[in-house]
């Protein structure tokens, strides 16, 4: 009975505050048509430069390389960095060479990856990386 | 191919999961490679089953070869290699790590060979060439066609329709008739 009471008397009491907070927090004419909020390419490049610096090892490394490169944009310079060296960390070079082969895929032309290879040449002279072209001229 | 894939990982761990079973057969495996005469008499005499170390140059035309236990050791070698400065490896150490990781082999082996369009092309020409023949060779034995499918038939045949009043509302003796009737042949 007493319990019954204190139900009652909770849910009275818990109604106007329900209603006033509905209230307060459905906007008008807010409709997301598409929910979610978008990702600029800058936090998205700072996001990935962040995993690739906190990967720890080859299998970490290759997942965030599949995720990052899954979305429809080039990642970064910057992010390319972090990956090459997190593969250096984790001691995989061919990993570090088919980086720049998924640049090369993800790019519209050629020119854009002679930019890419261009900027990141300072990486490849430090970690002393040669390229699948430098490897197999051939093909 | 634009997605970096986990092959060399899944590979590696398959390849040390199956290990144990697969060093007890490591004699009879490496007797079939006959370029690795010198290697093989060696690690079937050593009780450890370790395989001597496989010389990573012109890796590309071997690895398809390899026993399972090969692949492990080529991958232990390139392990402690890759761990070096990149600087020091040499071009064939380099390819070998890549080709190792992310060559044509495995779930990456190319699905068709070169020279296999030109062979798919040529025996689709073969097959229309051998249809056109069957065609013609019936053709050749086939009787005439019937007597009703010559033009002077069918012109007949129109007269005779336009004297009977056939179908006088859309048809051949209707007011401003274009077809053709009953013509069907040149």
């Amino acid at each position: 009975m007493r319990a019954n009471i204190l139900n009652t008397v909770l849910r009275t009491a818990a109604r106007p505050a329900v209603a006033a907070r509905t209230a307060r927090t459905t906007p008008i004419l807010a409709r997301y048509a598409s929910g979610h909020a978008q990702e600029s390419f800058e936090s998205f490049s700072d996001r990935y430069v962040k995993f690739f610096q906190n990967a720890e090892d080859l299998f970490e490394v290759q997942r965030g390389l599949n995720n990052c490169f899954a979305h429809d944009l080039v990642p970064s310079p910057a992010v390319v960095e972090a990956a090459v060296r997190a593969a250096r960390r984790v001691n995989d070079y061919a990993t570090a060479v088919r980086i720049f082969e998924g640049v090369k895929e993800k790019v519209e032309n050629k020119s854009q990856y002679e930019a890419y290879v261009q900027e990141l040449k300072p990486l490849q002279e430090e970690l002393g990386l040669s390229l699948k072209d430098e490897l197999y001229p051939s093909s | 191919m634009q997605a970096l894939r986990l092959a060399r990982q899944s590979t590696t761990a398959v390849l040390r999961t199956t290990t144990p079973g697969q060093r007890k057969c490591l004699a009879t495996a490496t007797v079939n490679h006959t370029h690795l005469g010198a290697t093989t008499s060696s690690s079937a005499s050593s009780s450890s089953g370790r395989i001597a170390p496989i010389p990573i140059s012109n890796i590309e035309a071997q690895w398809e070869k390899f026993s399972s236990d090969e692949k492990i050791s080529v991958h232990e070698q390139l392990e402690v290699l890759q761990q070096k400065d990149w600087k020091e490896l040499s071009l064939d150490e380099k390819k070998a790590a890549y080709y190792v990781a992310f060559g044509p082999h495995g779930p990456r082996a190319p699905t068709s060979k070169p020279g296999d369009g030109l062979k798919i092309f040529l025996s689709t020409v073969a097959l229309i060439g051998a249809a056109g023949v069957v065609f013609l060779g019936v053709l050749s034995i086939s009787p005439p066609p019937p007597k009703t499918m010559t033009k002077e038939w069918q012109e007949a045949s129109n007269e005779r329709a336009k004297e009977m009043k056939l179908n006088p509302i859309t048809g051949i003796t209707s007011e401003g008739y274009q077809g053709k009737g009953y013509v069907q042949s040149k």
